[in-house]
């Protein structure tokens, strides 16, 4: 007991000791934090100060207003001439929006987000989820998995900002089984009420900083890494690559592929034909039996080995892999919920985008896959 | 540091207080023993202070080193340690909460004000006037302007005004969200008055319009917004209710009637918006017989589509809530629900079933089955720009008026003339009249009186003068009555 006590009393090393930790702890805490890079940087730099602001940017979560006054939002310029969308997008930093109309959660497709190459600061992702019960598990699967990503997950995986609507219409149909979806009859009802949904997500989180729009469909569950840059590579305003599906071929047991979207085509006679005879609200569908449109289909030109940047001008596309450049959207290309030259939802938007001067161009031997049900 | 090792000599070891008396006697049994000897104390002291200065020169440092902020050092470090804990990247809407009553000011509904501008720095005040009047709750609008092709000081005056509405003091002034989007489309057609309303420029003119509208509603719509409304610059006169009146009739899309004031000459006033109009059979059968991308445009003679239009059925007595179904209608002052733009419906940029910009977007509206619209009865004014017809014929009338006016100068300083050169034959005879009755009365009266006939004299003198005087400025008067009874047969 003796010697501790006079050791504690006198000796000067337990003080220096001290000194020495306060100092480290000082020095710690005033030091830059270690996440500074380059990417961090730019995502504070683009944060806004408010929750007003373009949801395709991060914002600051306001502190306490002093004497709960509310500070007005300041006056922002969007400088819409130095929005490009160029062949090279990491290289000129563009942004790029994926939209994503969420019926059901894959855990597939988040995965396969979270591969994409491109620079995750310049992403940003937006889902629309309509409001039923399948609606809300999907929800709650999403938050979760978003919770992983955005707040615990490295800062490399994490998206520059995140937007989930919840769709203020019902859909359609209660059931949203493939065999149901596809019924000839539903078909109408069921892409006008995508459209609706397209068309609400597009336009509230398109914003004034966006260069390219990726739809991607929240069943596509297997893309090429690089699909963003390879699609933007093209330099076109809408391109679609060919949308495939595995499945366990029945005799062989093997997994094989098989072409999926039937969306994506060159016009024909006989289809504008069919058009001509029918009512300014009946719409030209594709893929089934009773109307033979002889349109020449992007899933059929599909061939095994060929060039992958072979490119094809296309008359009607599909949404479940869409890269589009924002002006095309800003000029008013939208997914028709109506009957627009006898096409709806992105066959119409293929047609409305041409209205405006626009083409549309395919990759038939670019592949990108939906999920098997 | 406890007391307890205190060498203090008034200390007590024990703790315990003693009587006050000074002189008390204690035999003190829990003496205090120094443990260490003196010098090894001060040692010690002497290390502390010097451990203590060292400390704090090197807070010192820390505080005064250049870059290094006081800041993380009260916040321990936690909340500033890393923006990304203050950065909030992930955001949630609910848009069924977002889809506009009649009574959107009591449920905080937002509205989305915007304005396409385009050289309008002449109109900024005038628009701004407006903003600080509207009874809307101003923190629940949002405004956003589309600065395009403008060549005056439009840009920097309307960013000077926006800071200024901003920073008012009033805390009941300053808006929500404000953006000013700036974008060139590359301006192919004059904007000045003639021009723009000229037939042949029309479609190309609206379809790029629309395309700066679309520009604008896709770089400001957000999924709060629960409705939208689009205002020109250039209206002169509106209700300060204006937002409120179109709110309560819950229509998808609304709007006004929109004239104009007009100089006396030209009638006093006049039907402006010809855009919002009710479909007729006649032009139906018309929009078949034109290509694809042919435009119809109303108000000119090219196309007679006899259409009932709002403007022409206004009734300044009528009741300003009665409601008109509409076909097409015109972008002076659009009220609609934000759901209305969410779902797709925009300015068509090119021809949308035979029309395009905000006639197309009432047709599209229409088509998605929407409901579409106008007040007759409640009007708001634009303002009157006089068209190259107009400014030739007020300048006509102005030289007539100056023609007019120099004619009388030279009719009043000819009869000036005349005065000043022959000596006036009145004066003559009245003098001579006073002449002769003088001699009459000096002939009737005393001698004496001559005195008081000279100032009669005099007076008389200047009584004709005055007559003159008066004579002119009454024909100077009754000129102007001509000339109006002129402009309106004219009129007539």
């Amino acid at each position: 007991m003796g010697p501790a006590r006079v050791l504690r009393r006198s000796s000067p090393l337990t003080i220096v000791v001290g000194v020495v930790l306060c100092i480290t702890i000082f020095v710690f805490l005033l030091s830059p934090s270690t996440a500074d890079t380059a990417a961090s940087k730019e995502r504070s730099a683009k944060a806004a100060s408010n929750p007003l602001s373009p949801p395709t940017s991060p914002f600051r979560k306001q502190s306490e207003k002093a004497n709960g006054k509310r500070t007005p939002p300041p006056v922002v310029h969007y400088k819409m001439n130095n929005v490009t969308s160029t062949a090279d997008p990491v290289g000129n930093r563009e942004t790029v929006l994926i939209l994503t109309p969420l019926a059901r959660f894959y855990q597939d497709y988040w995965d396969n987000l979270l591969k994409l190459t491109f620079p995750h600061e310049l992403i940003t992702l937006a889902f629309i989820i309509p409001k039923n019960r399948e609606g809300n598990s999907a929800t709650a699967a999403l938050q979760e998995q978003i919770t992983k990503t955005q707040k615990l997950g490295p800062e490399k995986n994490r998206f520059a900002s995140i937007i989930i609507e919840r769709q203020d219409f019902d859909p359609p149909l209660s059931s949203q089984s493939e065999a149901e979806r596809h019924k000839m009859e539903n078909q109408k009802a069921r892409r006008a009420a995508m459209s609706k949904a397209r068309n609400s997500l597009l336009f509230t989180t398109l914003g004034p900083s966006t260069s390219w729009v990726l739809w991607l469909d929240s069943d596509i569950v297997e893309t090429p890494p690089t699909l963003i840059q390879d699609l933007a590579s093209h330099n076109k305003e809408i391109i679609v690559p060919n949308c495939f599906q595995r499945f366990i071929d029945t005799k062989t047991k093997k997994w094989d592929e098989r072409a999926y979207d039937f969306n994506s085509w060159q016009d024909s006679e006989e289809a504008l034909k069919l058009g001509a005879e029918m009512g300014p609200d009946d719409i030209l569908l594709e893929g089934y039996a009773g109307m033979a449109t002889y349109r020449t289909l992007m899933a059929y030109m599909y061939k095994e080995g060929a060039d992958i940047r072979q490119t094809v001008p296309l008359d009607g596309v599909g949404g479940t892999a869409l890269l589009v450049k924002a002006e095309v959207h800003r000029d008013g290309a939208m997914f028709p919920p109506f009957s627009f030259y006898h096409l709806i939802e992105t066959e119409g938007f293929a047609k409305m985008a041409k209205r405006l001067g626009w083409r549309a161009t395919g990759l038939p031997n670019y592949k990108v896959y939906h999920y098997n049900e | 540091m406890l007391p307890r090792h205190h060498a203090k000599s008034d200390a007590y070891s024990n703790g315990y207080p003693r009587a006050k008396e000074k002189n008390t006697y204690s035999i003190s049994p829990h003496r205090f023993q120094p443990r260490a000897s003196p010098p090894a104390l001060r040692r010690r002291r002497q290390l502390l202070i010097r451990l203590a200065l060292i400390l704090g020169i090197a807070l010192f440092a820390f505080f005064v080193w250049p870059g290094a902020s006081i800041l993380p050092l009260l916040s321990f470090g936690f909340i500033s340690s890393g923006e990304e804990f203050q950065l909030e990247t992930v955001r949630y809407y609910d848009l069924s909460n977002v889809q506009g009553t009649a009574r959107g000011w009591e449920r905080e509904e937002r509205i989305l004000l915007c304005a396409p501008l385009r050289d309008a720095e002449s109109h900024l005040r005038m628009f701004f006037a407006h903003l600080h009047n509207f009874t809307y709750p101003h923190h629940l609008i949002d405004l956003a302007f589309l600065v395009s092709d403008s060549k005056d000081r439009t840009l920097p005056l309307l960013s000077e005004l926006l800071e200024d509405l901003q920073a008012d003091e009033d805390p009941k002034m300053p808006y929500g969200e404000i953006s000013i989007i700036e974008k060139d489309f590359g301006q192919k057609v004059n904007q000045d008055v003639e021009s723009r309303h000229g037939f042949a420029a029309q479609a190309s003119r609206r379809k790029l319009m629309a395309q700066a509208r679309n520009w604008l509603l896709s770089a400001a719509l957000r999924p709060y917004h629960s409705w939208v409304y689009w205002r020109d610059v250039d209206v002169e006169t509106a209700p300060f209710t204006i937002l409120e009146d179109l709110m309560r009739h819950n229509k998808d899309v609304i709007v006004p009637n929109v004239w104009r004031p007009l100089p006396d000459w030209l009638g006093g006033e006049q039907p402006y918006d010809l855009n919002s109009w009710q479909e007729s059979e006649t032009a139906l059968a018309l929009a078949d017989t034109l290509d694809e991308d042919a435009v119809i445009v109303e108000g000119y003679a090219e196309y007679a589509t006899w259409r009932p239009h709002l403007a022409y059925l206004r009734d300044p007595y009528g009741d300003p809530d009665m409601e008109m179904d509409i076909d097409g209608v015109g972008g002076v002052s659009i009220l609609a629900k934000a759901k209305v733009f969410r779902s797709g419906v925009h300015f068509p940029a090119f021809s949308f079933e035979k029309h395009a910009e905000t006639e197309g977007f009432g047709k599209m509206a229409k088509r998605m089955q929407y409901s579409v619209v106008g007040l007759p009865h409640y009007t708001i004014w634009h303002l009157y720009e006089p068209s190259v017809d107009d400014i030739r014929h007020m300048e006509e009338m102005e030289d007539e008026r100056k023609a007019r006016e120099k004619e009388e100068q030279e009719k009043m300083d000819r009869m000036k003339k005349i005065k000043d050169q022959f000596a006036d034959p009145n004066s003559q005879w009245e003098k001579d009249k006073t002449d002769i009755q003088n001699e009459a009365m000096k002939e009737k009266k005393a001698k004496e009186k001559d005195q008081t006939s000279t100032s009669k004299d005099t007076e008389a003198m200047q009584a004709p003068a005055e007559n003159t005087d008066m004579k002119s400025e009454t024909k100077v008067e009754a000129k102007p009555e001509t000339k109006e009874s002129k402009a309106a047969t004219e009129k007539e």
